[in-house]
């Protein structure tokens, strides 16, 4: 042998076992001609001993080569035969799966990004959020005054740190336009508390969290970006904010959109204050982190502790109030929680439709097969081969269905995205890792939803017995199996109908309602201000009235006015009241109370019952009160002239006068009717109102004469959220609209699969049963009496179906009443109709097979038998 | 005595078998198959047909490792020899052989019981 060989063995593994049965034999021989024998028959005595020589070898390979692999490329490449064999077949088996697949995957990326996941913060479930509640003041006003945070801080054991934000809309003018920007205002120690700190650059100073301390601010990433396209040089560049001017200390990370994404940069809001000392001025919203272990129990008896401490300290007025506290993630993703899971339910419904229907097909398909495997199974093919077979089938289509379903999920993100203005976290939700693996799992659990039930019975070992007898004499088999799964789809369906069904009913009958106000033509906008503005009151109001009065001068503009909240969308404020001083401890008077300036009334064309609206030059405080305020609390005594005083901690008209009585309109949203509401006459309630605009035409038409007018007369001010009213009412329906329409999407897809899975049994039936059909035509039945037949087979068990699906429902129905609105979840019009529906769309579907199976030609049957 | 037929050879024996020869020192198929031959004076005969089978299955499981080399007459053959796992199979499988086949024994010696 060649040196070179010895070195580089470059045998193959073949080769080597070549030798070793060559060196064995050649061994026998030699021994056989030692013991006398001539070569030739040494050589013929040594094989026949050595025994079947390629058998050893193959053994040999065998045992080298895995097994399971071996199994695995037959059974993939039988799966791949069996594709190209019924393409369509295969296409229909993964287009389904994709659309499945794909939207259960979508939403399980939202759920996982939004629910399942830790916030974005390093140990995000330490961190929650703190809110003050006044006993006296009923109104969900959360926010905390400065000094109490500081107090908080210092006295709460069980927390790392608490610090709190408040947002204002500036604008910024280093720039050459002036732009709107939005600035957090924070308490100090607000990144040690969030956990994170700067990208570039650094966070705050001691110095700078004092007040009197140089001013510094941290931008966000993408304020960076846009500003500065992203240069490392816009540190300790200056920022000219309302009337402060900061210089950039740090940039913060693009992953860090805390309080929102909208925030453009951070800037402390000093404890030390002259300004911040009044323990009853409330201005953040406050997150603190709890110590490591402790929970939110611990840490709420902690703060009880804690402000009963101040209570005595300060009875007025922390003795009346009281500490809550939730943790973040609960408090940001609560509000879309249920509607996700109710999407994430209806998705895997649909998805086990999808599984049935495939199931029943495949069914079908391996009846279709039995003579295929009879001959595997006379070949000696094992149950379990037989059914690994099948499987693989299944999963390779499957696993296909699961790929595209991940294009079908990638896009569905990429929609979510754009819904970030009413789903929290959406800018979170990507396509990862754990989705491609859901995806996987997916095509797994669907293979065998699908594909178990099919192989399991069709590996029947009797059915090899069909070998031998002929199918030819079978006259009719029951499918039971695939009646189940067939019931089971117009279950489902059902179930997912009457859900959507349930919420197109309350959409319906939200668009009934009238708002007693009109929100058409309506334009909203907000002009940039500063809270420092408030310390001159007049000029604030001057400043804003000069506004509002130049816009209603503009051709084309009916009215314009100013409030604090938009009319439609809640406000949090739910004040009590006195009447004219008398306090009555029994009977308390708590309204909504709104700030609008005049001229609200015209533009929202609310009517006016008695007395007058706001007035612009009103040289007393006005409020008017709705209807339903004067019918329970004035006790339809005359309304105007009683004085209205606001119980503690309302900013803005503490007390005022009833000028007028309006309408009751739906101010806190279509979907919860007007309640008592104080309207307090005042256009400035902060330095940046919502204005509203009533336009001739189209309100977006005037955008741009606004804007200018706005530019000519403030010119230093950006006009931003301008947006008509109408597109507001809409977006705070929007998720509610939403779900209805994905859950109608998915309710008539079901439908739609439980049609073509009845359709299809009925058909793969009717071809079963020609012989049977055939041979009762010859024997004298009427075709009509055999399609009917067929047709109520169908119907039998679309009602079944449908009967244990309206049973789901009532279940499911009380998981989505929280979301009704105006009809109950035992809906009975919405049942009947979806009952009826149902009926008539399978009646539909079981027409044509059942028609098909009567039209068999006797004579053409009985020839063949 | 007459030679027993391969289906005598208790399961699993033959691997102990083969690890016992190879124990004794690097060797070629031919030589394990040859050497229980000889030891267990032509009693035990192995086939090739199980022995190869065998022996690839301890080299693949590790217990055997395997070169090529040159063999007595100066031929290229496959030489087998234990690894440190086949060793501590072979204790064990040894342990477990002769515990047995005193059980046996002692269940085969036990006095007939007269009726």
């Amino acid at each position: 042998m060649a040196w070179w060989k010895k070195v580089f063995r470059t045998h193959t593994p073949e080769e080597d076992l070549d030798r070793e049965v060559a060196f064995h034999i050649e061994e026998l021989t030699q021994t056989n001609i030692c013991q006398g024998m001539n070569p030739v028959e040494a050589r013929r005595q040594a094989v026949l001993e050595f025994g079947g020589r390629e058998q050893v070898k193959q053994e040999l390979r065998d045992l080298h080569s895995s097994a399971f692999l071996k199994g695995v490329s037959f059974n993939l490449s039988a799966a791949m035969r069996f594709i190209r064999r019924s393409p369509s077949f295969a296409a229909a088996v993964m287009l389904t799966l994709a659309l499945g697949i794909g939207a259960n995957s979508a939403v399980f990326s939202a759920i996982d990004a939004v629910v399942l996941r830790p916030l974005p913060f390093p140990s995000g479930d330490q961190l929650v959020v703190l809110y003050q509640h006044d006993s006296k003041n009923r109104d969900g006003n959360h926010f905390v005054a400065p000094v109490r945070l500081e107090d908080w801080n210092r006295m709460a054991s069980t927390f790392q740190g608490i610090s709190g934000y408040y947002k204002d809309d500036l604008s910024e003018t280093s720039g050459p336009l002036a732009e709107r920007v939005t600035e957090a205002l924070v308490a100090p120690r607000f990144l040690q508390v969030m956990g994170t700190s700067p990208l570039l650059g650094r966070d705050f100073t001691a110095e700078e969290e004092r007040f009197g301390g140089p001013d510094a601010a941290l931008i966000s990433y993408s304020f960076w970006q846009r500003r500065f396209q992203s240069d490392p040089e816009a540190l300790g560049k200056k920022l000219h904010v309302g009337s402060f001017s900061y210089s950039i200390i740090g940039i913060m990370s693009a992953s860090f959109l805390f309080p929102d994404q909208d925030v453009d940069l951070w800037t402390p809001s000093a404890p030390d204050a002259p300004y911040a000392q009044r323990r009853d001025s409330t201005w953040f919203t406050v997150i603190g982190r709890v110590k490591p272990g402790v929970t939110v129990a611990n840490a709420r008896a902690d703060l009880a502790t804690v402000q009963s401490r101040l209570g005595k300290q300060f009875p007025i007025p922390d003795a009346d109030l009281t500490v809550e506290l939730q943790p973040l993630k609960e408090v940001i993703v609560s509000d879309v929680r249920s509607s996700l899971w109710l999407l994430y339910g209806s998705v895997s419904l649909l998805l086990l439709i999808a599984c049935s229907n495939i199931a029943a097909l495949l069914l079908a398909r391996t009846s279709d097969r039995t003579h295929e495997l009879s001959i595997r199974f006379s070949l000696g093919a094992s149950r379990r081969a037989v059914i690994t077979q099948l499987l693989t089938e299944v999963f390779v289509l499957a696993l296909a269905g699961s790929l595209l379903g991940l294009l079908v999920a990638g896009a569905a993100t990429s929609a979510l995205h754009s819904l970030s203005k009413t789903l929290p976290r959406a800018e979170e939700i990507s396509l990862n890792w754990r989705i491609v693996v859901y995806s996987l799992a997916c095509a797994f659990a669907t293979t065998l939803l699908c594909g178990v039930f099919p192989a399991v019975r069709a590996a029947r070992r009797e059915l090899a017995r069909d070998l031998a007898h002929s199918s030819r004499t079978q006259v009719s088999t029951r499918n039971p199996l695939q009646w189940i799964l067939v019931g089971v789809q117009v279950m489902l369906a059902v179930t997912l109908l009457t859900g959507a069904g349930l919420l197109l009913r309350s959409l319906q009958e939200l668009s009934r309602v009238s708002p007693g106000f009109d929100p058409s033509h309506i334009l909203t906008f907000q002009i940039s201000g500063s809270w420092g503005e408030t310390s001159d009151m007049k000029n604030l109001i001057r400043r804003i009235d000069r506004t509002l009065d130049g816009l209603r001068a503009l051709p084309g503009v009916e009215a314009a006015a100013t409030g604090a909240g938009l009319p439609g969308v809640p406000s949090l404020y739910q004040v009590e009241f006195t009447i004219d001083g008398r306090e009555d401890p029994n009977r308390q008077i708590l309204a909504d109370n709104r700030t609008v300036s005049a001229g609200y009334f015209d533009t929202m064309r609310i009517p006016l019952l008695a007395g007058e609206g706001c007035k612009q030059d009103s040289t007393t405080i006005d409020v008017i009160v709705n209807r339903s305020f004067q019918e329970r609390y004035l006790n339809n005594t005359p309304p105007l002239g009683h004085v209205l005083k606001a119980a503690a901690y309302n900013d803005f008209s503490t007390q005022g006068t009833i000028r007028g009585v309006a309408g009751d309109a739906r101010e806190q949203g279509l979907n919860t009717p007007a309640v008592p509401t104080v309207y307090g006459c005042f256009s400035a309630p902060n330095p940046f109102p919502n204005y509203l605009v009533r336009t001739r035409g189209n309100p977006l038409l005037m955008a741009d004469t606004i804007r200018r007018s706005i530019h000519e007369l403030e010119p230093g001010r950006a006009v931003y959220a301008m947006m008509p009213l109408q597109e507001h009412l809409d977006d705070s329906f929007f998720e509610n609209r939403l779900r209805t329409i994905l859950l109608t999407l998915f309710a008539v897809t079901a439908v739609l699969l439980a049609c073509i899975g009845l359709y299809g049994t009925l058909n793969y039936l009717g071809r079963l049963r020609q012989r049977e059909v055939g041979i009762r035509l010859a024997m004298g039945a009427l075709r009509g009496q055999i399609a009917m037949r067929f047709l109520l087979q169908g119907m039998r068990v679309t009602l079944a179906g449908c009967i244990a699906g309206l049973l789901l429902s009532v279940a499911a129905g009380r998981m989505i009443a929280g979301m009704l609105y105006g009809i109950s979840s035992l809906d009975r019009s919405t049942y009947v109709a979806v009952s009826l529906l149902i009926l008539t769309v399978a009646a539909i579907a079981s027409l044509l097979p059942a028609w098909r199976a009567a039209r068999v030609e006797p004579v053409q049957i009985l020839r063949e038998e | 005595m007459a030679p027993l037929e391969k289906t005598d050879l208790l399961q699993g024996t033959l691997d102990m078998l083969i690890l016992k020869i190879v124990a004794l020192g690097p060797v070629h198929g031919y030589g394990i198959s040859q050497r229980i031959r000889q030891i267990s004076k032509k009693v035990l005969q192995v086939q090739q047909g199980s022995l190869y089978p065998a022996l690839h299955r301890l080299e693949k499981r590790g217990c055997l490792a395997a070169d090529w080399g040159e063999s007595e007459n100066g031929r290229q053959a496959k030489f087998y020899r234990l690894s440190a796992k086949g060793r501590r199979q072979l204790a064990t499988e040894e342990a477990t052989w002769s515990r047995m086949s005193e059980a046996i024994a002692l269940v085969l010696g036990a006095p007939r019981q007269e009726a």
